[in-house]
């Protein structure tokens, strides 16, 4: 699904030059749940923006479901950023004055998908995320939780080969959070194939396999035999992602309402 | 994108910042109003001008002497009408026209008005009703009688309550009897009335001593026109040898009148068309601010699979979207403003469907023109660098 060979990324601002990758090669295989770890500054985010046709590499070979990234111009780049490519930002990204259903429409607007069908996916896929009593509720109008499975069925809409996610737990409470995780996993369970940037270990270990960042260097690629379940974390918290019970609303566990 | 999509947008930025988008197309909204209002009004002013000298008739001519000529007061002679007349049979009247400002003095109060020395046929020539009496015959003039006619407003003023016809006026120092009244004509074109007194051209000759100044008929069709005139000045420069003449048409002078009321629109329009300039400049200077405001969007936008087409169209449309509201708007006021004017001046408002279309193009085109640099400053932008911006 991802190749990537010796892959550089220098920033040069003046004089002064930063190498954020440093000859990076690694592969990720249709299916997997990996996650890129390591601490502030080690190139994590470089690395995702490079694999969402975001930014460009100085040099290195980037080759997303067999086809060279760097060869593509202005139009395939947009075209890989439409179809191939899910992402999902710390900070959420979606636009402000938009409701739920506007966002999560807006890259069928770019596939050319016509507005009764937009607004159909639009809304089933807000239904997986848990948000089908929400989906024309702005953003302000929702919790950080709500607002970045808004930005998750934004970036599933058009059924990519791959969800990249960088740090998306990051502006969340810990429950939040795990939901996330949760719908991320079961993405997964279901075929999807998700980069997960973080530099929690507690995060990282929800992927099934870790890869190790340092000064822009890959340092370590480690499998997780065992990877945590969000769902049962959850219950340890007494609550039940929205998106995996029944019901659309948020929905208490009775154990946890009667102490 | 689409193009419905598009709109949508734009109209959803113009309805967040409303005050702003209003300033901004203010500059359209003035240029395309002045530029309706300058040319309807024209139109309407021209139209009426043209229905006013259509009137008067299309089949009049003037002849007069070159002013540059030396000799000009020997210009015409008092045979000259007769001898014309009988040579030309494209000419139905003919009058021997002098003029002088003199006062009219009736029992209530005097007037210093034009006096006007004229030939029997004139009344027939500028289309003269009678409101009462008789207007001079070709006898009073050949006679050099002191009779009078005098227009319906002068005589008012002059006799206040009396009835003037079959009264005595003193024009200067002679005294005249009144034979008639000129009707009030209606003018939809609001100049004032006529305030004129017509005596015999032989009458004014002798009491002021000078000269015909010029000749005035009509020809039996306004095809004949030019033709009949141009006769007249042979025949008149082969009578009077070494003067110089000059002819024109009513015809001749509707056209150049309506060369000049043209000319005039489009100069106006022209300045208002500066105030279209001014309001596009301000379209793109709001279009640049939306557009570094927006950055961060333009980064999502183009994270999703957005092309550099499709901001540019979204900017694009939106200043269209912009320009086109500015100049709805001001089509509005322009019509409205037309309407008002035309009302005032007592003529036609011609509103143009061809001048509301092409203001319509215009400030689209504006829209098009002074969007084309934020859209591509938006479209160009690099999607990890707008990204980062907040
Ligand atoms: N636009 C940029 N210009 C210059 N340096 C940058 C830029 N973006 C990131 N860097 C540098 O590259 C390195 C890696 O950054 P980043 O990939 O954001 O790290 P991480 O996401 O792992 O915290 C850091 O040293 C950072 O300062
Ligand atoms: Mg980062």
């Amino acid at each position: 699904m991802i190749q990537v060979s010796r892959l550089v990324k220098i920033y040069s601002a003046g004089e002064i030059q930063v190498v954020a990758l440093q000859d990076v090669s690694l592969e990720i295989a249709a299916g997997e749940f990996v996650s890129v770890m390591g601490p502030s500054g080690s190139g994590k985010s470089t690395l995702m923006n490079i694999l969402g046709c975001l930014d460009t590499p100085t040099s290195g070979s980037y080759k997303l479901d067999g086809v060279e990234i760097s060869s593509l111009d202005d139009t395939g780049m947009a075209k890989a950023r439409n179809l191939k490519i899910g992402f999902v930002f710390q900070n959420f990204n979606l636009l402000p004055r938009m409701t739920a259903l506007r966002n999560v429409e807006i890259p069928m607007l770019y596939a050319g998908i016509d507005a009764k069908e937009r607004v159909k996916r639009a809304t089933a896929m807000l239904e997986r995320v848990g948000l089908a009593g929400r989906i024309n509720h702005r953003p302000s109008q929702l919790s950080g939780g709500q607002v970045q499975r808004v930005a998750i069925a934004r970036a599933l809409v058009n059924e990519p080969a791959v969800l990249l996610t960088d740090e998306p737990t990051g502006n969340l409470d810990t429950t939040s959070g795990e939901e996330i995780l949760a719908i991320f996993q079961d993405l997964n369970r279901n075929g999807a194939t998700i980069v997960l940037v973080t530099h929690e270990r507690d995060i990282a270990l929800h992927t099934s396999r870790i890869i190790h960042f340092r000064d822009g260097r890959l340092v370590d690629d480690e499998k997780v035999d065992s990877p945590l379940d969000a769902v049962e974390q959850l219950k340890k918290q007494r609550t039940v992602p929205a998106a995996l019970s029944e019901g659309t609303r948020f929905a208490q566990t009775g154990e946890g309402d009667a102490r | 994108m689409n193009l419905l999509e598009s709109i949508r947008v734009a109209l959803e930025g113009i309805q967040a910042n409303k005050l702003r988008s209003f300033l901004t197309t203010l500059g359209i909204v003035i240029g395309i109003a002045a530029v309706i209002a300058v040319v309807a009004i024209g139109q309407g002013g021209q139209a009426v001008l043209m229905a006013e000298m259509e009137k008067v008739g299309t089949n009049i001519f003037f002849v007069s002497v070159d002013w540059n000529d030396e000799s000009s007061h020997k210009g015409f002679s008092a045979g000259d009408v007769q001898v014309l007349k009988d040579r030309l049979p494209g000419i139905t009247h003919l009058s021997a026209n002098s003029s002088n400002t003199d006062n009219v003095r009736g029992p209530k109060k005097k007037k210093y008005c034009t006096v006007q020395g004229v030939s029997s046929d004139y009344s027939f020539i500028s289309k003269m009703t009678m409101k009462e009496g008789r207007f001079f015959s070709s006898g009073d003039d050949g006679l050099g009688r002191r009779v009078a006619v005098l227009d319906e407003a002068l005589a008012d003023e002059i006799f206040g309550r009396a009835d003037p016809v079959g009264n005595m006026v003193s024009i200067g120092s002679t005294p005249f009897l009144v034979i008639g009244l000129v009707a009030k004509g209606e003018s939809i074109f609001g100049f004032s009335e006529n305030v004129n007194a017509y005596i015999p051209g032989k009458t004014w000759r002798n009491i002021y001593g000078s000269y015909i100044s010029n000749l005035q008929g009509s020809a039996v069709s306004k095809e004949k026109v030019q033709e009949t005139m141009e006769q007249a000045v042979k025949v008149l420069e082969r009578r009077h040898p070494g003067v110089q003449y000059t002819s024109q048409s009513m015809e001749q002078i509707k056209q150049s009148a309506g060369k000049i009321t043209g000319i005039m629109t489009l100069v106006i329009s022209a300045i208002a068309g500066i105030s279209l300039f001014v309001g596009g400049i301000g379209v793109m200077n709001i279009m640049l601010v939306s557009v570094t405001e927006r950055t961060r969007e333009i980064g999502i936008r183009k994270a999703l699979g957005a092309r550099r087409k499709d901001i540019l169209v979204q900017f694009l449309i939106e200043s269209v979207v912009l320009s086109v509201l500015g100049g709805i708007i001001g089509m509005a006021v322009g019509i409205g403003g037309a309407f008002i004017i035309a009302k005032v001046a007592k003529w036609p408002p011609l509103v143009s469907w061809w001048t509301a279309l092409l203001a319509f193009a215009f400030s689209a085109c504006i829209g098009v023109i002074f969007g084309l640099l934020p859209a591509n400053k938006a479209a160009k932008m690099d999607p990890i660098e707008a990204l980062r911006r907040d």
